[in-house]
């Protein structure tokens, strides 16, 4: 009951940060960001909007200005590059702070809706910014829209080229003396109109970690059903050279990690000098980087195995009816119990400094834990040698019965007062 | 489990949806009186076809390009009449290998049927579908790399074209409707790969082909109408002469002689086969 308080309490307390926008927050990972845009995707879908389709909105309601002179100068005399253009026009506007200001070499720059009158000739080249450029006079130059349309009506006329960066070209029956281009998107944003970042709420943030360490934590779990499916035996091996030889499996995969660059240069060097070896060093460059993954994804999943097997044969010990003590419970145990930290950073990452800790925390223990069993991997070459994983007794003596109640070698089970269980490890 | 199963699935199309950035470009020129063109397309990755267009527009382009490896061209110059378009590597290039449905660059070129056209090709990477019939094709240079191309000619040439030269390099090349091209030379050079010469048409001038094959397999579509007269010169090819008569080098039709259409088919060949199969 007091636990469900508990609960209670923390959702209150989430919901009334909810709704504040939190400046002290932690960058969301590379790991976690893609479901977490997944999550952002359909809590848009929900509410009817994204922050994309709000970014592109045409802005129609600057107020149509003339853009003084000055600040970076960009030359719309050569349109055929677009994206040069682009890139050309996009600094210029980042540049701006303050008052926008912009040079155009033989012609000008507009922002907001522009209009050309059938009787007026416009000499130069034209930028218009946010609003679109109706021409039904003569403009001389070439002509740029950044976020609006071109519409040449019909006895209007462009002698130049014509560039809409995140717009459109109408011709309705007018002249366009040059080329038209046409980028329909356009990363450009005026400085005027562009948007703060939305700060995350503590809801949305909490979702993102969330939906990111879920989809890690499911990831992991299928990877190591997987293992145990088709390589319990080595899996097992690993494991326990993690639970018997923990220090000296960590001394090992701390040792692995600073070698691997240099045994990797070592294996291209030598197979370049070899010259018959330059045929296989794509293949040996694709191994070796598997084999790395193997070893630190294999050895991460081997210590959550151990991690499990230790806990739920503690709990065994202590009378716990326990289901099905085997493999995949151990590595489902052992998942929930490493990623434990990472919820604990999902649910409070938001929190100024505490949040920080708890990262620094969850990302500390899975270094330690993924180098030992990265280490356990090493030693026990992928899980072929047994030699540290304190097996020295026959295989047919290491059954559950064996391994929890039962002394070696036949002695009727039961436990004698004073004496000491067998603990492998724990 | 089947939630599970569900996120785990969401997160990895959300991974995949991600992975590429298309964006559409889109350029064209009015036709201000123009009475030719100079062509030139260059098209690094993805698929391209292109075709007749309106003949108000001088050309026009639309792109759907991948953004972080390639930029648009198109760039008319106002001297020679000539313009530019296609695709070419920003830096790096390359092909993203994503999946068979995410190497979706797309381009489709129209060009306008009013205007005699000088057309040049360059494509790399390319599963190309050029259609050329009705047009007013003057001259044609088309070089592909590791590509699939499918030229056609499904009209008559609107003039008369002095020369379509290609080149293929590990290609998979048909050309299609040969005889409406009214190409008084075509050669023809292939590195490796299959190539399909179609020389079905209308035949209203004759023509001069020469071919050259370093290793591959070469079909000859071959209308029995025309006069046709092979010179071959090969290394290691097998060749079925069935329905030709030999005379000194060179295989010949029955009608050569009295046929007032004639193709002479020059054809150097290393390792391969050529096919002949007959147009009725």
């Amino acid at each position: 009951m007091s636990a469900y308080k508990r609960l209670l309490g923390i959702l209150a307390l989430l919901t009334l940060a909810g709704g504040h926008p939190l400046r002290a927050e932690i960058p969301v990972d590379g790991i976690t960001s893609r479901a977490a845009d997944l999550v952002d995707h359909m809590l848009g879908l929900i509410t009817g909007f994204t922050q994309p389709e709000r970014r592109h909105q045409p802005q129609s309601q600057v107020r149509p200005q003339e853009i003084a002179t000055g600040g970076t100068t960009v030359d719309l005399s050569n349109l055929s590059q677009p994206t040069l253009i682009e890139d050309r026009l996009g600094s210029a506007l980042n540049q701006s702070s303050g008052q926008l200001r912009i040079t155009i070499p033989g012609g000008g720059a507009r922002r907001g809706d522009f209009s050309l009158g059938s009787s007026e000739t416009r000499s130069g080249h034209l930028l218009v910014l946010d609003g679109t450029a109706d021409i039904y006079g003569h403009l001389t130059g070439n002509l740029v829209t950044i976020r609006g349309d071109v519409v040449v009506h019909p006895g209007g006329v462009v002698g130049g080229d014509v560039l809409t960066l995140g717009g459109r070209v109408r011709d309705e029956g007018g002249e366009i003396g040059g080329e038209v281009r046409t980028l329909r998107s356009t990363t450009l944003l005026s400085p005027a109109t562009r948007p703060e970042p939305a700060p995350l709420s503590a809801w949305q943030s909490v979702l993102r970690r969330t939906a990111g360490v879920l989809g890690v934590f499911l990831a992991l779990t299928l990877l190591g059903f997987g293992l145990v499916m088709f390589g319990r035996q080595n899996l097992e091996i690993v494991s326990d050279t993690v639970s018997h030889s923990f220090g000296r499996a960590f001394v090992t995969g701390l040792l692995g990690q600073i070698l691997l660059l240099p045994t990797f240069g070592m294996l291209v060097v030598g197979l370049i000098l070899s010259v018959a070896g330059i045929l296989l060093l794509p293949f040996a460059i694709a191994v070796f980087a598997l084999l790395v993954v193997i070893g630190v994804v294999g050895g991460y999943l081997a210590v959550a195995h151990a991690m499990g097997e230790t806990y739920t044969r503690r709990r065994m010990a202590m009378g716990t009816l326990v289901g099905s003590p085997n493999s995949y419970r151990y590595l489902l145990v052992g998942l929930v119990a490493l990623s434990s930290l990472w919820v604990a950073w999902a649910l409070f990452g938001w929190v100024p400094i505490a949040g920080s800790i708890v990262w620094g925390a969850a990302f500390f223990a899975s270094w330690l834990l993924g180098t030992a069993g990265f280490g356990a991997a090493l030693l026990s070459r992928a899980g072929i040698k047994e030699n540290f994983a304190g097996r020295l007794l026959p295989p047919e003596a290491l059954t559950d019965e064996y391994l929890w109640a039962t002394p070696q070698f036949g002695v009727p089970a039961g436990r004698k007062p004073g004496t000491r269980t067998p603990s492998r490890g724990l | 489990m089947r939630r599970s199963i569900a996120v785990l699935g969401m997160m990895l199309w959300a991974g995949l949806v991600q992975a590429q950035t298309m964006r559409p470009f889109e350029t064209f020129r009015q036709n201000h009186g123009e009475t030719r063109l100079g062509a030139r397309v260059e098209y690094a990755a993805g698929n391209l076809r292109l075709l007749p267009g309106q003949a108000d527009e001088l050309y026009r382009m639309e792109l759907s390009y991948d953004e972080d490896r390639y930029v648009p061209v198109s760039d008319f110059n106002n001297q020679t009449g000539a313009v530019l378009l296609g695709l070419k590597p920003a830096g790096q290039g390359g092909v993203r290998v994503v999946s068979r449905s995410q190497l979706s660059q797309q381009a489709t070129v129209a060009l306008s049927p009013a205007v005699d056209l000088s057309l040049d090709l360059t494509l790399g990477a390319v599963n190309a579908d050029v259609e050329l019939g009705g047009l007013r094709v003057n001259n044609l240079h088309l070089r592909t790399g590791a590509s699939r191309t499918i030229l056609r000619f499904s009209q008559p040439n609107a003039v008369r074209c002095e020369l379509a030269a290609i080149s293929a390099g590990a290609a998979e090349v048909s050309l299609m409707g040969l005889g409406n091209s009214r190409c008084d030379e075509v050669e023809f050079e292939g590195g490796m790969g299959r190539v399909l010469l179609d020389f079905a048409g209308q035949w209203t001038s004759s023509s001069r082909v020469e071919v050259k094959m370093a290793m591959g397999e070469l079909t000859l579509r071959l209308p029995r109408r025309i006069g046709l007269r092979i010179t071959m010169d090969r290394f290691l090819s097998s060749f079925e002469a069935a329905g030709l008569i030999r005379r000194d080098n060179a295989f010949q039709s029955p009608n050569y002689q009295s046929s007032t259409r004639h193709l002479d088919l020059d054809l150097t060949t290393a390792m391969g086969g050529v096919n002949v199969e007959w147009l009725d």
